[in-house]
């Protein structure tokens, strides 16, 4: 397992990066945390004949928490993330889900914006960051645009990132008082998800719901948001038996992805369980009563 | 000294990064040698065209299969058990036809990997594919395409003890379930590699990287190269793991020497993992279908088993040790005397297999201890009475199970299994606290597994003890090592004999030029063999040195006592010789034995040193072990957490505590993975879906509980003087049945769990069909 041939460049200026990767083309591809890109490389799965290493860029990493927003550069490390007492305080749901990347070696060199524009089916943080409707910033050679979480992941290894952009920024508005939950069932602990749950609830002074995202992962090749159950929750009191009804309405025809770690009729018997326990958790951590201890 | 929990001596170096391993080892001039691997499952192969990969600069030479001598001879298997198994053997490169998916065609030779790797790219070889086989039901349907001209069955064997067909006919209660193990291995965490170079002004072909069975290596490398024996050294550096898997003999321990001697530079292999899986040798793969009867009061009266094996594509060094083992040991520690099993081995298309730890017993135990939970829940009988109903007694040793295995009878040789089994039943506590209350999704269950796991098999050892001029003990053992601390317990043995402090013993193994003849390390044999062997030599030692000493300190034998690294009169300190100066005196330069009697010829010259070489115990020693699990199972999830396991053994006698303990422990964790997460899958036409670390799933630490190993030392083994069982291979042998007892019980219901491994998929699928006939 040795990598094919290819040359390196590590410029220290962004626009450098985005000009070396638009002059090469589908030959190139950024390395930020490699823990994705080298293995594939080693293998020969992937044959890039450049490298543009981001890692010398300054300015593309930090975190910057504000009242308005939470925003991330993308060269951010995972574990850098994780260990944000201000990042988990504001954003929980983040957090949560951080802590089902992998393991502390991979967070160690994986990057916050390296995970989201890779775009792994079974990846935490894309699920996560659709619920929190995150806007996620695109530079590339005729400047920058932004793209809502939600329409930036297209589908399995598939972003709104077009040759020659990179990923550069994550902006996360600020969130009020709500219930979150990030769930996921993996064959181990650390690995991909089989299905990941990521739920936000708000409830009103009169214990109604009034906001809620419902987002699946694992499960396609981008995340699902559950569009159906947000609907049958608006504007009800959470108890059980709805909020079992609300995880029954997630869309089945949905749920594709088939492995032989975890079958489709796996997937699709056991999502509506897994959005249950995230609704259920969520919904205690709102200040809904009456719903007994959460299953783990 | 014996029975000491002293720490590893080698962990200092392995734990400071400071272990020699295969790929530390650097001689000049070596080149890198890349096995090139069909990616087709079954193909004829009909050309290789080297010239453009050749022609890329880096690149030495390449060879394929036309470049091996016209008569190099397979590689032999070297365990007999069941039939004519030679017309399945495996040639170092496929030549016409190729068998599975990672078998060797050719060999590029470069400067480094990635160069090789490069020139793989260009290497242009024509396979015209052929209809492969990828499960033994396949390989055995009418018009199935068939992997030789003898056929896709390996061998065929039987069993038939009693009168099962009467038993069965008169039995109370009868199950009939089919169990199915998956394809799994080893997965040791260091890949293999093979560094060869010939010296050409000693004449030794010198090869690192060897282990397990080096001097048997170097037999079979000797016939094939046609050199002699003496030629050839083997050396095991610092070995990550093996588990049965690695040290045996592949192509590649063929290829890389040969090329070394052909290219007349060293040349070095380092396997990478994703070639490792489809490589090394798989394991496990069978389908157990069993008849289980017993009377109204829980007796068991008979077993009738049909079992399948698939041995991958070729036959190997192993054979069908395998399938063998199960055979023979499916009845397990219990007083069953109508046994009938039909076994069959399969080849198909898929990578070869050959032992794993705990081989063949993993899969019987399993398939025996479900049917017996299944037997006790259709009599209404608690599980673990009906155990105790049927545990053969102490008072039944040696206890005949009338079957055998590799040629040798099945044979208990000594243990109090009610006693220990009671041991370990009072230490659970289950009959103190009541089976768990459902919480929520939650599940519990408790299961056991009873077993007998055979150890010491295999010919002879050997070992040498010497003391040197300054009192330090060079010890030197035809065993071998992969990390199961050999180098600490046999250091305690000699240290026990001679009295020695362990800091100044040093204990040598896997090297064919300091000990001529070596039996090597598998089947948990070291402890016994090895360690009788350096018993015997140590003993011989201690006696020269007494010896010697009377006749120095003109005192009787008798009056002199071994203490502390000295021989002293006893009784009065200070009049004594120290070990290192009887060294002195007895080595063959002393002026002194120079003196009369003036004979030339020096007789006794190896100094203070003894070899002793020990032969086998036939059927090998026996451990009786109990498996105790307790699940939670997640019923709407499908997800299994082990919240407990215990195992109870009784090794006979301890070397190092700590090391049995460690052995059982990391052997339950190796069990666990086997049981709940690892699979070697192949789809249909023979390709390897699980072929790399992400998609292999091993064990981690959070995957696994607390595990609690209960060493007895309650019946010595009469078969070696120490007393000792081999028992390395306890641990995984029953996860897979108490695990999957406990699961059952769990989802209750009379649930099927009968296939690893145990999915959250396949729990799902259990509970739904409960109550389903």
């Amino acid at each position: 397992m040795k990598p094919a041939p290819f040359d390196y460049v590590a410029p220290i200026a962004l626009h450098d990066a985005i000009a070396l990767l638009e002059r090469h083309g589908d030959e190139a591809r950024p390395l930020a945390g490699g823990q994705s890109l080298v293995p594939m490389m080693a293998a020969r799965l992937a044959r890039p004949t450049v490298i543009v290493d981001l890692n010398r860029i300054v300015g593309l990493s930090g975190i910057v928490v504000d009242r308005e927003a939470v925003r991330i550069g993308a060269m951010t490390r995972q574990a850098e993330a994780l260990a944000a007492a201000d990042l988990s305080a504001a954003l929980p749901l983040l957090a949560q889900a951080l802590a089902e990347v992998g393991h502390p070696a991979t967070r160690a060199r994986g990057t916050i914006g390296g995970s989201l524009a890779h775009a792994d089916p079974a990846a935490e943080l894309p699920v996560a960051m659709m619920a929190l409707d995150a806007v996620l910033t695109i530079s590339g050679p005729n400047g920058e645009r932004r793209v809502p979480a939600d329409r930036f992941f297209a589908g399995a290894f598939e972003t709104a990132v077009k040759t020659g952009e990179l990923l550069t920024e994550i902006r996360i508005p600020a969130v009020g008082s709500e219930g979150h939950a990030f769930l996921e069932i993996a064959r181990r602990k650390g690995d991909f998800a089989v299905i990941s749950a990521a739920v936000r609830l708000r409830l009103a002074d009169d214990g109604r719901c009034d906001a809620v995202r419902i987002v699946l992962g694992g499960v396609a090749g981008a995340p699902v948001r559950c569009t159906e159950s947000e609907e049958r929750l608006l504007g009800e009191r959470p108890g059980s038996g709805l909020l079992a009804a609300a995880a029954g309405r997630i869309p089945a025809d949905a749920i594709e992805l088939h492995s032989h770690h975890a079958s489709r009729g796996y997937r699709r018997d056991v999502a509506p369980v897994l959005v249950r326990r995230a609704l259920t958790l969520a919904a205690a951590r709102a200040g809904a009563p009456g719903l007994g201890v959460p299953a783990p | 000294m014996i029975g000491a929990r002293i720490p590893r001596v080698e962990d200092a170096r392995f734990l400071r990064g400071e272990g020699r391993y295969v790929a530390d080892i650097r001689v000049p001039f070596a080149v890198e040698a890349h096995l090139i691997r069909s990616p087709h499952a079954h193909a004829r192969l009909r050309a290789i065209d080297i010239r453009a990969a050749m022609a890329l600069p880096g690149v030495e030479a390449i060879v394929t299969g036309e470049d091996l001598p016209a008569d190099l001879p397979p590689i032999p298997c070297r365990i007999p058990t069941h039939g004519d198994l030679e017309p399945f053997l495996q040639f170092p490169l496929a030549r016409a036809v190729v068998r599975y998916v990672g078998e060797p065609v050719a060999v590029i030779v470069a400067r480094d990997r990635a160069t090789a790797e490069d020139a793989a790219d260009s290497l242009v070889v024509d396979y015209e594919p052929l209809p492969a086989v990828a499960s033994a039901d396949a390989a055995r349907a009418a018009g199935a395409p068939q992997l030789f001209a003898a056929g896709n069955i390996a061998a065929e064997w039987d069993f038939d003890i009693g009168k099962v067909d009467a038993a069965l006919a008169a039995a109370a209660a009868v199950v009939r379930e089919t169990f199915t193990v998956q394809r799994h291995t080893g997965v040791p965490l260091e890949t293999r590699g093979l560094l060869a170079a010939y010296d050409r002004a000693r004449g030794v072909l010198e090869i690192h990287g060897p282990t397990k069975v080096p001097h048997t290596n170097r037999a079979t490398l000797a016939d094939m190269l046609r050199m002699p024996h003496s030629e050839i050294r083997m050396i095991e550096p610092d070995v990550g793991g093996s588990f049965g898997v690695r040290g045996e003999f592949y192509p590649e321990d063929f290829l890389i020497p040969w090329l070394a001697l052909r290219l007349r530079r060293p040349v070095r292999w380092i396997e990478d993992r994703v070639e490792h899986f489809a490589a090394i040798n798989h394991s496990r793969e069978s389908r157990f279908e069993v008849t289980a009867a017993a009377d109204a009061s829980g007796r068991l009266l008979a077993f009738d088993v049909r079992l399948v094996s698939d041995l991958g594509a070729y036959i190997r060094t192993h054979g069908a040790v395998v399938p063998s083992h199960a055979s023979a040991s499916f009845p397990g520690p219990y007083r069953i005397r109508n046994y009938r099993v039909q076994a069959t081995a399969v080849l198909t298309n898929k990578t070869p297999s050959g032992t794993l730890r705990a081989p063949g017993m993993f899969e019987a135990n399993f398939a025996r201890e479900r049917a017996i939970d299944l037997l006790a829940g259709k009599l209404g009988i608690d599980p673990l009475e009906v155990r105790r109903r049927n545990l053969i007694g102490p008072g039944e040793m040696p206890w005949f199970v009338g079957t055998e295995s590799v040629r040798r009878p099945t044979v208990f040789d000594s243990g109090d299994f009610p006693d220990i089994f009671a041991r370990t039943v009072a230490e659970l506590g289950w009959d103190k606290a009541p089976a768990p209350a459902p919480e929520g999704a939650i599940r519990r269950g408790r299961g056991v597994a009873l077993l007998v796991e055979p150890s010491a098999l295999g010919p002879f050892e050997g070992g040498r003890v010497e003391i040197d001029a300054d009192g330090n003990v060079e010890v030197v053992t035809g065993a071998t090592s992969q990390g199961q601390g050999h180098e600490t317990t046999l250091a305690q043995v000699v240290a026990e004999v001679l009295r020695v402090p362990i800091e100044r013993i040093r204990v040598r193994h896997g090297d064919t030029a300091l000990i001529p003849h070596g039996g090597g390390t598998y089947a948990s044999r070291a402890a016994v063999m090895a360690g009788a062997s350096l018993f015997e030599a140590a003993q011989k030692v201690r006696a020269k040195a007494i010896r010697a000493a009377a006749e120095k300190l003109e005192v009787a034998e008798t009056d002199l006592e071994l203490r502390d690294g000295r021989i002293e009169v006893t009784g009065v300190p200070g009049r004594g010789l120290a070990l290192g100066a009887i060294a002195r005196m007895l080595s063959p330069g002393n002026p002194e034995l120079l003196r009369p009697p003036k004979e030339t010829l020096i007789a006794d010259n190896e100094g203070l040193a003894a070899v002793a070489y020990v032969r086998a115990v036939p059927s090998g020693t026996s451990v009786f072990a109990v498996h105790a699990a307790e699940v939670a199972v997640d019923i709407e999830t499908g997800q299994i957490k082990v919240e407990r396991y215990v195992v109870g053994c009784d090794v006979g006698r301890a070397l190092n505590p700590a090391i049995v303990e460690g052995q059982i422990v990391g052997g339950v964790v190796q069990g666990i993975g086997g049981t709940l997460l690892e699979e070697l899958v192949y789809d249909e036409f023979g390709q390897l879906q699980s072929g790399t670390l992400a998609d292999y799933l091993l064990p981690s630490v959070h995957e696994v509980p607390a595990i609690t190993a209960l060493v007895f030392e309650r019946v010595r083994s009469p078969t070696n003087p120490l007393g000792v069982k081999g028992v390395g291979e306890v641990g995984p042998s029953g996860v897979a049945a108490a695990i999957g007892n406990a699961v059952a019980q769990a989802l209750g219901g009379g649930a099927r769990i009968s296939a690893l491994p145990i999915t959250p998929e396949r729990v799902l699928s259990a509970a739904a069909k409960r109550g389903q006939p």
